[in-house]
């Protein structure tokens, strides 16, 4: 456990994990879940929202037995070696959600509002953000993450607009997509979910972290309703071949968004939304930092600078729609295969050898 | 630089001298070297006795009346206490003490055939102005005291403002040069010890020659000293400091300024003037949430207008579009520019008003704002709407009830409104995210200085940019972290409220 003036309040789990989850995603997930699920989408987000409040209830389990972190627990239960290998793949996974987030900002950025914008200045600038923020210690980060949820939630008033003119017929049939087209949606919703393993390196900054499972499974639900709210409004503001052919189908309907001192919402939107990216990226990265400065012992600001210099490069290096959605599916693919296999493996195994352990102290 | 350094020098010969153990022959010998230290010995009946004292810093009134009269009947120095009708009477033998007192203003007093003890008499000379009306935080219900520069006399107007014996004043020393008196304040039992040790101990590690004004305190001794914000509430009401140690914060006086600081504080505290407590809670809470508003204006204001002009004109609605196209068509200069130049315009004006007198102050304020802005919308310079805008951002910047802040605002717009030239609506978008950070990071005396924003206090959220009535207010602040959370007990407090 940290040190009591470092540590936060058991509810700002809420926003901590709400606010990781929170992306670029919300602007553009409904064109891919719906190409398999169409007008069922929607449950596809429901589904995969409970798959990952079970996977919050297996870490809760892990974490709560071993009261450290995910480098301790490795660290433990594999040595150093082995437990480092692990550890450093998780870093890289934290690293990619970061590396995501920015760089499908930046990408929205350009196809929207400035199309000429320098990507190396631009990112450098948002980097420093980042910088200022994690080298703040953990109480900034976390700050942001609450101010990331709380000052720009009024976007999201903003989708009372298009109802105005949606119907809502659209959502009918209800069920007229088999299981198999709604569990291949649900798998490609997961991506949106991605993020709250941040959870197993922030959990020794928690005071009475046993009283923050209920902020986190709240604030996975938050998440939930934000997606579904959104995805509702979709289906039933565009039709189903509209909505294949919008890449941003959230950006799409601020387009309609119109109040007497300012049109062309979309402009405030994505400039809002830096607000909304910069948590993510900064809790992606602190969590990465301090895996790495956990591991080898370095000074945290020379970590923070590293990292930052790795992202840096990396944004700069992916080019072009098709690079980031390469992206996205190899991060998916590895951040799935962590999720759901990897969490519940490593809360098994904690427990049997705790287990064999306490027998063999107890036999000698 | 330099005349600090010679300043550095200087001090360190005094310590040198108060190392080694100087007799008093040298102590009047270095004394002499000022034309205003007058020695004067006298022979009496019993003895023959020698009066020092410095009469710039004495009042002669004392000596005259309350001393000199006395002496004749005097035989031994030890029996000057008794003697003389005047309370402070020093008995001592300490060369140091003698020079450190002589130079407060005390006279000495030593018989010339026994140099072994040494009279010091209280006679210093009081002037200080009155208490007079508070100027910049005047309000118009409510006391109207202000602080003078004389330390006893704030302290006088804060004691009877809370005649506890639990109220400690604690007295240091600072300041090489200027031996300044810096008094902290704060109720035993309500305020939280680990703040009263921060205070204390910030202060007694200072290292500094002369400390003037209790800005210069606030300067050397706040968390983040390279902030445009201040960590620390300047007032020069006694009233607001008295409350706010009652509300278990803690309060610092000193000799010779006129304002007193309170910490630990939050941002919110600098939008609340001390007035809003004596209004109506409806009232009080519409006026800080206008001054709140007025201070977001101030800053995004003129930078949105910027971005607006440069990067987004798909943004103006179309009826607004001919406002503005007809007020900016004729003008040469891209929008920053115009901008810049139309917000230095008012910083000149400012700084004009501020550094002439009240008279002459008025004259700048109609040449400036009628001849000059009219004249430049004339001459097609700038368009009107940017003037609107940018005197209207000015005057909200002077609604914060705290000098200081109200100096920040001015300054942390200069950013915002380059980044927005930059980067349109991102810049913007991005500076306030620094200035979030900025202020996230920030404490004061070590709490937080968004509390109850972030960390999110529901409780605090009673008395910060809205105030609750006082019945609703029976806690005191989780900021202040204090021994005795209770303002009043909660259930008698029911009989506050209203049948």
């Amino acid at each position: 456990m940290e040190e009591k003036h470092k540590q936060i309040s058991p509810f700002l789990v809420f926003f901590l994990v709400h606010s990781v989850q929170m992306g670029v995603g919300v602007l553009g997930f409904q064109r891919t879940i719906m190409k398999s699920a169409g007008n069922d989408a929607w449950m596809a987000v429901i589904a995969a929202g409970i798959l990952m409040n079970a996977i919050i209830m297996v870490m809760y389990l892990l974490l709560n037995k071993q009261q450290k972190d995910l480098i301790d627990i490795h660290k433990d239960l594999f040595g150093k070696w082995i437990g480092g290998i692990f550890s450093l793949i998780w870093i890289i996974h934290w690293l990619m959600i970061g590396l995501i987030a920015l760089r499908s900002y930046i990408e929205i950025v350009q196809v929207w509002v400035f199309p000429l914008i320098n990507i190396i200045m631009f990112s450098i600038i948002i980097l420093s953000l980042v910088y200022y923020t994690v080298t703040g210690g953990f109480r900034v980060v976390a700050g942001i993450s609450f101010l990331g949820v709380v000052i720009p939630f009024y976007i999201f008033l903003t989708f009372f607009f298009p109802i105005e003119y949606a119907n809502f017929r659209n959502l009918l049939p209800i069920w007229n997509h088999s299981v198999k087209e709604l569990s291949v949606a649900t798998k490609d919703m997961m991506l949106g979910y991605l993020g709250f393993s941040t959870l197993l390196m922030y959990y020794p900054y928690i005071k009475n972290p046993k009283k923050s499972q209920k902020w986190a499974h709240l604030g996975n639900f938050l998440t939930l309703g934000i997606y579904l709210f959104i995805l509702i409004i979709t289906i039933a503001f565009f039709s189903e071949e509209q909505v294949s052919k919008q890449i941003w189908a959230t950006l799409s309907m601020w387009k309609i968004v119109e109040l007497p001192f300012v049109e062309r919402f979309e402009y405030i939107g994505i400039t809002s939304w830096i607000l909304i990216i910069l948590p993510n990226v900064c809790l992606s990265v602190w969590a990465a930092t301090k895996g790495v400065q956990k591991m080898f012992n370095f000074k945290p600001q020379k970590v923070i600078l590293f990292t930052l210099l790795i992202l840096l490069c990396s944004t700069v290096a992916i080019q072009g729609r098709e690079s980031i959605e390469k992206l996205n599916q190899y991060m998916s693919i590895l951040g799935l295969f962590l999720i759901f296999l990897y969490v519940p493996f490593l809360t098994i195994l904690s427990f049997f050898i705790t287990k064999i352990r306490k027998e063999k102290s107890g036999n000698g | 630089m330099r005349t600090w350094r010679h300043r550095r020098r200087l001090t360190k010969g005094i310590e040198k001298e108060n190392d080694k153990d100087e007799s008093i022959e040298s102590l009047f010998q270095q004394l002499n070297a000022s034309n205003d230290f007058n020695v004067i010995t006298c022979q009496f009946e019993k003895c023959s006795l020698s009066i020092g004292y410095f009469s710039t810093l004495i009042d002669s009134e004392i000596l005259h009346r309350d001393v000199l009269p006395f002496l004749k009947g005097l035989d031994v120095i030890s029996s000057l206490p008794t003697l003389l009708p005047i309370e402070e009477v020093i008995l001592t033998s300490d060369t140091s003490i003698i020079k450190d007192n002589l130079l407060k203003g005390y006279t000495l007093i030593f018989d010339v055939n026994n140099l072994n003890q040494f009279g010091l008499v209280k006679s210093d000379v009081d002037k200080t102005r009155q208490v007079s009306l508070p100027e910049v935080e005047f309000s118009v219900v409510g006391p109207k005291e202000s602080f003078v520069e004389s330390l006893d006399t704030n302290i006088n107007l804060v004691r009877k403002r809370l005649p506890i014996p639990e109220f400690v004043v604690k007295e240091l020393t600072v300041g090489k040069l200027s031996k300044t008196r810096v008094s902290v304040l704060y109720i035993q039992g309500i305020a939280n010890k680990e703040n009263v040790s921060t205070v204390i101990q910030r202060l007694s590690d200072l290292d500094f020659d002369q400390i003037t004004d209790s800005s210069i305190i606030t300067q050397l001794i706040q968390d983040n000293q390279n902030s445009p914000f201040p960590q620390l509430i300047d007032s020069e009401r006694p009233d607001r400091i008295a409350s706010a140690i009652g509300e278990g914060k803690i309060a610092i006086l000193v000799d010779g300024a006129p304002h007193g600081l309170i910490g630990p504080t939050t941002i919110f505290e600098f939008f609340s003037a001390f007035e809003d407590y004596f209004l109506n809670w409806l009232v009080a809470s519409f006026f800080r949430l206008v001054r709140f508003f007025a201070v977001l204006f101030s800053i995004l204001a003129t930078p949105i207008y910027v971005a607006v002009l440069t990067y987004h004109y798909e943004l103006i609605p179309k009826d607004m579009v001919a406002t503005l196209v007809t007020s900016r068509s004729a003008i040469p200069l891209p929008p920053i520019l115009e901008a810049l130049v139309l917000e230095l315009a008012i910083e000149l004006l400012r700084e004009a008003g501020a550094r002439l007198p009240t008279k002459v102050g008025q004259t700048i304020g109609i040449v400036g704002g009628i001849v000059i802005g009219t004249a430049s919308v004339e001459a097609g310079l700038t368009s009107n709407v940017l003037l609107i805008i940018v005197a209207l951002a000015a005057l909200a910047s002077f609604t914060t009830p705290v000098y200081q802040m109200g100096n920040t605002i001015r300054l942390i717009r200069f950013p915002f409104l380059l980044m927005a030239h930059y980067m349109g609506f991102l810049g913007v978008a991005i500076s306030f995210c620094y200035l979030l950070i900025h202020l996230l990071r920030l404490t004061s005396l070590g709490r937080p200085f968004l509390e109850p924003f972030y960390p999110p206090r529901v409780q605090d959220f009673k008395d910060s940019l809205i105030r609750l009535p006082f019945s609703l207010q029976s806690k005191r602040p989780i900021q202040e972290q204090t021994e005795d959370t209770m303002r009043y007990s909660a259930s008698k407090a029911k009989k506050n409220v209203d049948p």
